[in-house]
């Protein structure tokens, strides 16, 4: 393997601390996506209303400072928490919040917004006779949902929820702030010890596009896949 | 007790959009075999008619009976509404429906459009399911167009394919919304022609139609319909050949 003067095995762990941040962010931002889609287009105003100020927050501030305010403002809240346990039910816990997990629930959050968004606009586009049909035929919502609603709707999420994995991607660069060991924290110490930027970075910035261009295979592969039946007419023999 | 239940009972069904009231009070019982198509001017209520019936609208008043099994509504702060969803599906499958803009849907094959209901609503097996798919697919014509997807299908083709999916169900009774009104005319010829078998095979119809010829062919009953009522109604003999109020006569009378 590469030595990189003996940052290398190290490089690669934190490389793996990206895409495991990356991967996971990505998980909950999906969730959180359809959940807020789903309340968006809800007709409970409540629903809404929770949705709305959720996305106009996120989108609203900046990335790194909801970061700092949720690792740094999270640790006091559960300070807070376990101290109360402690004074009222003499029960004595200490929570320390892990760099990881703050790095996967920040990312997500802020994510789950945009492609909350992204859901929103799929789920609109989707042909409502569609749905009628699934109706008229004695299916349930979950079934029309899971059958036909969801299949269709990612023909037109895919290309929006693919942008977002990239930005989101290199979001995860700013978890090196906070402490969690990825990939540019361990290259930007490298740096720092052996004042060759170029040695650390390259590599870094290959990692990323390698990982940018296997996800650009896979929404490919995706988008045709969802695609099916709505391809150009004039491609086919009709 | 009567041997078989009648397989559909609509009641003073009335429907009201805000202050518009579209329906009036309608009423119509579908006996096994008959042939009912409900002709009007747009806007007269006719497709909102047949759209409570297996309530993709909820009527604000009435009462509907299928297959003997009467339908439950509550009152919400929202209106009325089904008291039980559960029910309200169970019916739906009995009531296949055969909508304007055909509604395949779009990322399915032909014959996975044929199959879905069948097996996810009614559990059918899989087999049983595709076996049966192709027997119908082979009647409306389509058998060689199984694996097409609609858009590579013409109107007409999807109409037809959307009739065997309908089928599929084995429904107590088939509601046609307008089925060749999206169609060229060079197309409507063949849906109606799958119409008039199924019609002279005893299945139980509601056709809402501009086909007069279809209409006074094969119906047991005609209905015309006037701003959400009924302005008359009887077999095509007597409606369609022998029209008693002015509207109807004009609505008859040949267009240039």
């Amino acid at each position: 393997m590469i030595d990189l003067q003996g940052y290398g095995p190290r490089l690669l762990e934190g490389a793996l601390v990206t895409l495991e941040v990356a991967v996971l962010s990505l998980l909950l931002a999906l969730i959180l996506g359809l959940l807020t889609a789903s309340a968006k287009l809800s007709r409970h105003w409540l629903f809404h209303r929770i949705a709305t100020l959720y996305t106009t927050l996120i989108r609203g501030v900046p990335d790194l400072v909801l970061m700092m305010l949720l690792f740094f403002g999270g640790q006091i809240g559960v300070n807070m928490i376990t101290d109360w346990l402690y004074y009222e039910f003499d029960v004595d816990i200490f929570i320390n919040i892990n760099e990881f997990i703050a790095g996967v629930v920040t990312i997500g959050f802020i994510f789950g917004a945009y492609m909350g968004e992204t859901f929103r606009g799929a789920f609109l586009a989707v042909d409502s006779g569609q749905l009628e049909a699934g109706r008229a035929y004695g299916m349930s919502n979950r079934l029309i949902f899971r059958r036909i609603q969801f299949p269709q709707m990612m023909r037109h999420a895919l290309p929006g929820l693919g942008n977002n994995w990239m930005v989101l991607l290199k979001t995860t660069a700013l978890v090196s702030v906070i402490g969690l060991s990825d990939m540019v924290r361990i290259a930007a110490e490298a740096t720092k010890a052996t004042h060759e930027p170029f040695l650390f970075m390259i590599p870094v910035a290959v990692v990323y596009l390698l990982i940018a261009s296997v996800s650009e295979w896979i929404v490919a592969r995706l988008q045709k896949h969802y695609n099916v039946g709505f391809g150009e007419a004039d491609e086919w023999n009709n | 007790m009567a041997d078989t239940p009648i397989p559909l009972e609509v009641r003073d069904i009335t429907k009201r959009f805000g202050d518009n009231e579209v329906l009036k009070g309608l009423s119509l019982t579908a006996h096994k075999g008959d042939v009912i198509t409900l002709i009007g001017a747009s806007g007269s209520g006719k497709s909102t008619f047949l759209r409570c019936m297996n309530l993709l609208e909820q009527p604000n008043e009435g009462e509907l009976i299928v297959h003997g099994e009467n339908i439950a509504f509550k009152t919400t702060r929202r209106g009325r509404e089904p008291a039980d969803w559960k029910q309200v599906e169970r019916i739906r499958a009995k009531l296949s429906m055969v909508f304007q803009s055909f509604n395949l849907w779009a990322h399915m094959t032909l014959l996975e459009n044929v199959i879905e209901a069948p097996i996810h609503v009614l559990g059918k097996p899989k087999r049983e399911a595709i076996a049966h798919a192709r027997e119908l697919l082979d009647r409306v014509g389509l058998l060689d167009h199984a694996d097409y997807y609609p858009a590579q299908m013409s109107g007409g083709q999807q109409q037809r394919g959307a009739i065997a999916r309908a089928l599929a169900m084995d429904p107590e009774v088939m509601l046609f919304d307008e089925p060749t009104s999206a169609l060229d005319p060079e197309l409507v010829g063949d849906v109606l022609k799958v119409m008039r078998d199924l019609a002279e095979e005893g299945r139980t119809m509601i056709v809402v139609t501009h086909e007069m010829s279809f209409a006074r062919d094969v119906s047991s009953q005609v209905i015309y319909l006037h701003q959400g009522m009924v302005e008359e109604i009887g077999p095509p003999k007597e409606v369609l050949d022998n029209p008693q109020s002015d509207r109807l006569k004009q609505f008859l009378a040949p267009k240039h």
